[in-house]
């Protein structure tokens, strides 16, 4: 960046269709809310408790969406070093722990009326929280490092290790014996399965979505945010240090 | 040198947490014994806790509700053992339903302290003019 850039704006205009995102997306989890609080019918066995998986499997499936994308951008970084991938991943990392800390208070939530315990060391809950773990150990790491593209390289090796802790998670019920329920929804090579009721399937399948446009929606105010301390940080590099009041905010 | 250091050092880190989360994951792999298994080896676990899994055979179940005592059996259909708890029985616990028990076997008697249930993956809605009947699912822990 130049130095005549140090009088403009850093944010970028705000576009129209972010605004019409915002709205959309919360009139989905208004919707979601609707379906899953309303529509939805109770469970045989867990009655009205059944409402609560629709909030806990979305924010764990988007979770898991959040963690693959904030990898994929570490991975761009890595093979074309632009800071943008490293801002980027870093915003899908911060709702990748948001959301990885919603699932475990929604689970803890859902799993003491239905399992009769908060909490458990089981595989898929172990996994659950060592996914937590690492992703803040993503930003106790990228606070360690002052150095940019030092900082973002390993923040993008860490993220690409949460990756390689995923299938284990999604699979943790179906692999080991956990006191968490398998999948009763699957989509594999052998086909589509499912053991629940049609109606709870496309209501957490449509909750799964409006969350998952929500933390779109995130995802992209966070990266305007970063890519505007991305300008300024270039802006005071390249600006003479006797001119740099006129910027330091 | 420097460099080597820091790279014996990071080794010996990565070594050490995978050692922890490799013991971890091994006691929760196993998360819990089936009756069966339990049977095979009884002395394996002499004096141990242990976590035993199975279904709630139907017919079994009695509660106390002067002083909290519930005994069932649990089973998983090859074996079968029974079962003291002290304490209510959780809201989703029913006849068949899938239980993990926290506890030590005394005298061929499972004694536990901590009672969860583990339920399948299927969820049904209630049939069209059946309500959730709360009361029989009470009823039937009698």
């Amino acid at each position: 960046m130049s130095s005549d850039r140090t009088t403009t704006h850093p944010l970028r205009p705000r576009p129209l269709w972010l605004n019409l995102l915002a709205a959309a997306s919360l009139l989905l989890v208004g919707a979601g809310f609707y379906l899953g609080l309303v529509v939805s019918p109770p469970d045989v066995n867990q009655g009205e408790l059944i409402r609560i998986m629709y909030a806990h499997v979305s924010a764990a499936w988007v979770c898991f969406l959040a963690v693959i994308i904030a990898a994929v951008y570490g991975m761009l970084y890595l093979w074309k070093g632009r800071p943008m991938d490293d801002v980027r991943g870093t915003a899908h990392a911060e709702l990748a722990t948001i959301f990885a800390g919603l699932t475990i208070i929604g689970g803890m939530t859902y799993s003491k009326p239905t399992l009769n315990t908060f909490w458990t060391w089981d595989a898929k809950l172990t996994l659950t929280a060592l996914l937590f773990a690492l992703l803040v150990g993503y930003f106790v790491v990228r606070g360690l490092i002052d150095d940019r593209d030092r900082r973002a390289r390993v923040s993008a090796v860490v993220a690409i290790i949460v990756l390689a802790s995923l299938p284990f998670n999604w699979m943790a019920a179906e692999w080991f014996r956990t006191l968490h329920p398998a999948k009763s929804f699957d989509v594999s090579a052998s086909g589509v399965s499912d053991s629940a009721d049609p109606i709870f399937r496309w209501i957490l399948l449509f909750n799964v979505f409006a969350v998952a446009v929500t933390y779109v929606w995130f995802s992209i105010e966070r990266i305007r945010i970063g890519r505007a301390q991305v300008g300024l940080e270039e802006q005071r590099e390249t600006t003479p240090v006797t001119m740099r009041e006129a910027i330091d905010v | 040198m420097k460099r080597w250091a820091y790279g014996v050092a990071a080794v010996a880190i990565l070594a050490a947490a995978g050692f922890m989360v490799y013991n971890a994951m091994s006691s929760s792999l196993v998360y819990f014994i089936l009756p069966s298994e339990y049977a095979a080896n009884p002395h394996d676990y002499d004096g141990r806790r242990l976590r035993l899994g199975g279904l709630v055979q139907p017919g079994s179940i009695v509660f106390d509700n002067e002083d909290l005592r519930l005994t069932f059996h649990v089973t998983d259909s090859i074996e079968s053992y029974f079962v003291r708890h002290q304490g209510t029985p959780p809201d989703m616990f029913q006849e068949n339903t899938g239980v993990v028990i926290e506890g030590r076997f005394e005298d061929g008697v499972f004694v536990s302290d901590n009672l969860l249930v583990r339920h399948s993956e299927v969820y049904q809605a209630p049939e069209e003019g059946e309500p959730v009947d709360l009361e029989a699912l009470k009823d039937s822990l009698y």
